[in-house]
């Protein structure tokens, strides 16, 4: 008996001892993840978090094409509870540093020498006043073409050289009663051609002069006017459906034959992958045609809000590593369809179109090639993108001549100056 | 002097004024202070958070050398005018004959006013379908047989906004015809049963005695449907997201943008005192109108 009440003794004072122990900090992070794809990928983070003894506390704000997550950060910070963690796209980020609301990750950088692991050109995005104030876990590639191989075949087209090409090829897919190319009305849709021609037809100094320093020259000139003209000629490449059509329903439109292409950045990817095709088997991942390779994307940041507590400074800079580290890069992007951030990261286990976007990077970063992408944010700041959005939009869905395009995003760009 | 009133009666005249002033309080709080604070906003030059400096009028400069607030302002007008005329006369002409003593009234009466009990979000998003050339309306017609067929005004930016009236009117009508029939159940019968002995038409007893007696019933019409037409923001975002080409753009999406998708709060602020200014103008002097004749208001 002795015995057994010294056991219960022993476990009465151990027990919240090991629960103590147990206890992880907790670390809440804002995000927009929330498809089911996504929602694995976070998982891979999470994960090595626990493992670090941090756990994660979810806040998924989806919808809007993001505009949702920005209302509820909005609303948190005015309240003066910012979430710990957030993700940023593009100029969020930015934004809210200049305001002095993030964290610096500066010792962190120093100490593992990221800045070196990383494309130079992702800098921009990561540091405002030489201070780092977040961290990339992928890199996604806008300029791609997602192709229908059986259709292909089926129309006796290969792989398009040029905008002209892709043109004529249309031409003859429409013949065997297939639609040219999945989309939708919705602008940014319609932007992610606009962006891929811009570069494509013009090289990757225009797109930078026109799309990133937004030259009034370069805006006005004559190269705008034949790339607003090829986008022109795509007006009749979709069908009568496609008004208000998501994204995913284009991609997987491609899928299953009714369309031949889309373009779309490699979140399209995962539709193919998860009907069980093979890329260069059953369907085709090829950059947008042009004469001047180059790289365009879109990436994923988290970065942490400044919030006076050691705890969730500590479960800041346990998020900063976690994302940083080369084997969770290496599965998050398995599953996300994207490629890892670090410059470092075996690519063995991924598929050939990833593989593809990875050793096309690297190529693009030698030759000065690769730059963010308009539609989605990694050019000009929302006020500027979203000019170049209502007018390309306008233009495609109307009879709106090239000049009058060109004109209209000259106005409309200065006036947001 | 105070003290010769009983203390119960002291309670009684004070208890309304307690009662109410927690919410008098919410009001001047929520609704006044903050569109002082959006008119201030308005007056900055904030963009991705408030900043309380002065720029003058520049974001108002701005907003109207925007084409797209020119699109949204004249959208809102085609879609008040036209939702606010089609609901009021469909609702009234339903309300009157629902009102004709016919059988299952309530079973019809339920019918109209179901589509009330739908979100704006379900009723655009069905709408999105049943307009869409290639799923909707237009195919279940070809694949009849009537192959030349063609309905595709969602896609059209030029017709767009009438898609939205549509699904509009079919949501709200049945709620103004609820509202009349009220009205209508409210008319002392004798009053049309004296007309008739002195012989007067049915159309003409409407026109003449019914329909002007429905005044009240008006005004609730019309100030609830205005209202919904100048905050109807889930409905375009659901049928058409502002497209095709921003050609459904309206003011309360125009400000949902600029303040939270493109970093413009100065404009997107400027945008909401411009709808203010439209609801005041309009509103205030019809209620003003309508409130003083009555006297004592409603």
């Amino acid at each position: 008996m002795n015995k057994f009440k010294l056991i219960l003794m022993a476990t009465a004072v151990a027990l919240p001892l090991a629960e103590q122990a147990m206890a992880e900090t907790k670390i809440e992070g804002l995000h927009v993840w929330t498809s089911a794809s996504e929602v694995k990928a976070l998982k891979v983070i999470t994960d090595k978090l626990a493992t670090m003894g941090f756990e994660w506390q979810d806040s998924a704000v989806g919808g809007a094409n993001g505009a949702n997550a920005q209302q509820a950060l909005r609303t948190r910070v005015a309240a003066g509870n910012p979430p710990a963690i957030m993700q940023f796209l593009g100029f969020e980020g930015l934004g809210w540093a200049k305001e002095g609301a993030l964290r610096s990750l500066n010792d962190l950088y120093a100490k593992n020498g990221w800045k070196a692991d990383l494309p130079p050109v992702m800098l921009q995005f990561l540091e405002q006043d030489a201070n780092f104030f977040s961290t990339p876990i992928n890199m996604h590639r806008q300029n791609w073409v997602w192709a229908n191989k059986a259709v292909f075949d089926k129309a006796g087209i290969s792989i398009p050289a040029s905008w002209d090409e892709l043109i004529a090829s249309g031409e003859k897919l429409k013949a065997i009663g297939v639609t040219p190319i999945a989309m939708s009305d919705e602008s940014w849709q319609i932007e992610e051609l606009f962006e891929s021609i811009l570069i494509d037809v013009n090289g990757p100094d225009f797109y930078k002069k026109a799309a990133i320093d937004l030259d009034e020259t370069a805006l006005s000139s004559p190269e705008m006017i034949k790339t607003f003209e090829i986008l022109g000629k795509l007006r009749g490449m979709h069908d009568a459906g496609f008004t208000g059509r998501d994204w995913s329903a284009a991609t997987n439109m491609v899928a299953n034959g009714q369309a031949a292409m889309q373009v779309m950045g490699d979140w399209a990817k995962g539709e193919f992958l998860a009907k069980g095709m093979k890329p260069g088997v059953d369907f085709l991942c090829f950059p947008t045609p042009t004469a001047t390779p180059n790289y365009k994307f879109v990436f994923d940041t988290f970065g942490g809000f400044t919030i006076d507590n050691a705890d969730i400074i500590k479960g800041q800079d346990a998020v900063a590593e976690a994302i940083m580290d080369p084997e969770v890069q290496k599965n998050f992007n398995l599953i996300k369809g994207s490629i890892p951030a670090r410059l470092d990261v075996s690519m063995d286990d991924f598929d050939d179109c990833a593989k593809r976007s990875f050793s096309d990077r690297v190529e693009a970063i030698k030759n000065n090639a690769i730059y963010g992408s308009l539609t989605d944010g990694f050019a000009v700041e929302p006020r500027f993108s979203g000019v170049f959005q209502d007018v390309v939009g306008k233009f495609f869905v109307t009879d709106m001549s090239a000049e009058d395009a060109v004109q209209a995003l000259v106005d409309g760009i200065n006036n947001a100056r | 002097m105070s003290g010769s009133i009983p203390f119960s009666d002291r309670i009684a005249n004070w208890l309304p004024r307690l009662v109410l002033a927690p919410s008098l309080l919410v009001v001047l709080v929520v609704v006044y202070l903050f569109i002082c604070w959006t008119g201030w906003i308005s007056l900055s030059s904030s963009m991705i958070v408030p900043k309380y400096d002065f720029v003058g009028l520049s974001q108002y400069v701005r907003l109207w050398s925007t084409p797209r607030w020119h699109t949204a302002v004249f959208n809102l007008v085609i879609f008040s005018v036209l939702f606010l005329g089609i609901t009021t006369l469909l609702g009234l002409l339903m309300a009157i004959l629902l009102d004709q003593k016919i059988r299952c009234e309530g079973a019809l009466r339920a019918i109209f006013l179901y589509p009330m009990a739908l979100s704006f979000i379900v009723t655009g998003t069905a709408w999105k379908w049943i307009l869409n050339p290639a799923l909707g309306v237009q195919k279940v017609v070809n694949d009849l047989g009537w192959t030349s067929f063609v309905f595709d005004w969602i896609a059209r930016p030029s017709f767009a906004i009438y898609c939205v009236v549509i699904a509009a009117v079919w949501q709200s009508t049945g709620f103004a015809m609820a509202l009349f029939l009220a009205g209508l159940r409210g008319i002392d019968n004798s009053v049309i049963k004296a007309a008739q002995i002195e012989g007067a038409s049915l159309p003409l007893i409407y026109r003449q005695i019914v329909i002007p007696m429905l005044r009240p019933a008006f005004l609730s019409v019309i100030v609830l449907l205005s209202y919904i037409a100048i905050k109807s923001f889930d409905l375009i975002l659901a049928l058409t997201n502002t497209g095709p080409g921003s050609a459904t753009e309206m003011p309360s999406t125009f400000m949902y943008s600029a303040t939270f998708r493109r970093d413009q709060m100065g404009v997107g602020a400027a945008s909401a005192m411009m709808m203010l200014m439209t609801v005041v103008a309009i509103i205030v002097p019809y209620l003003y109108s309508e409130l003083k004749e009555t006297g004592d208001g409603h």
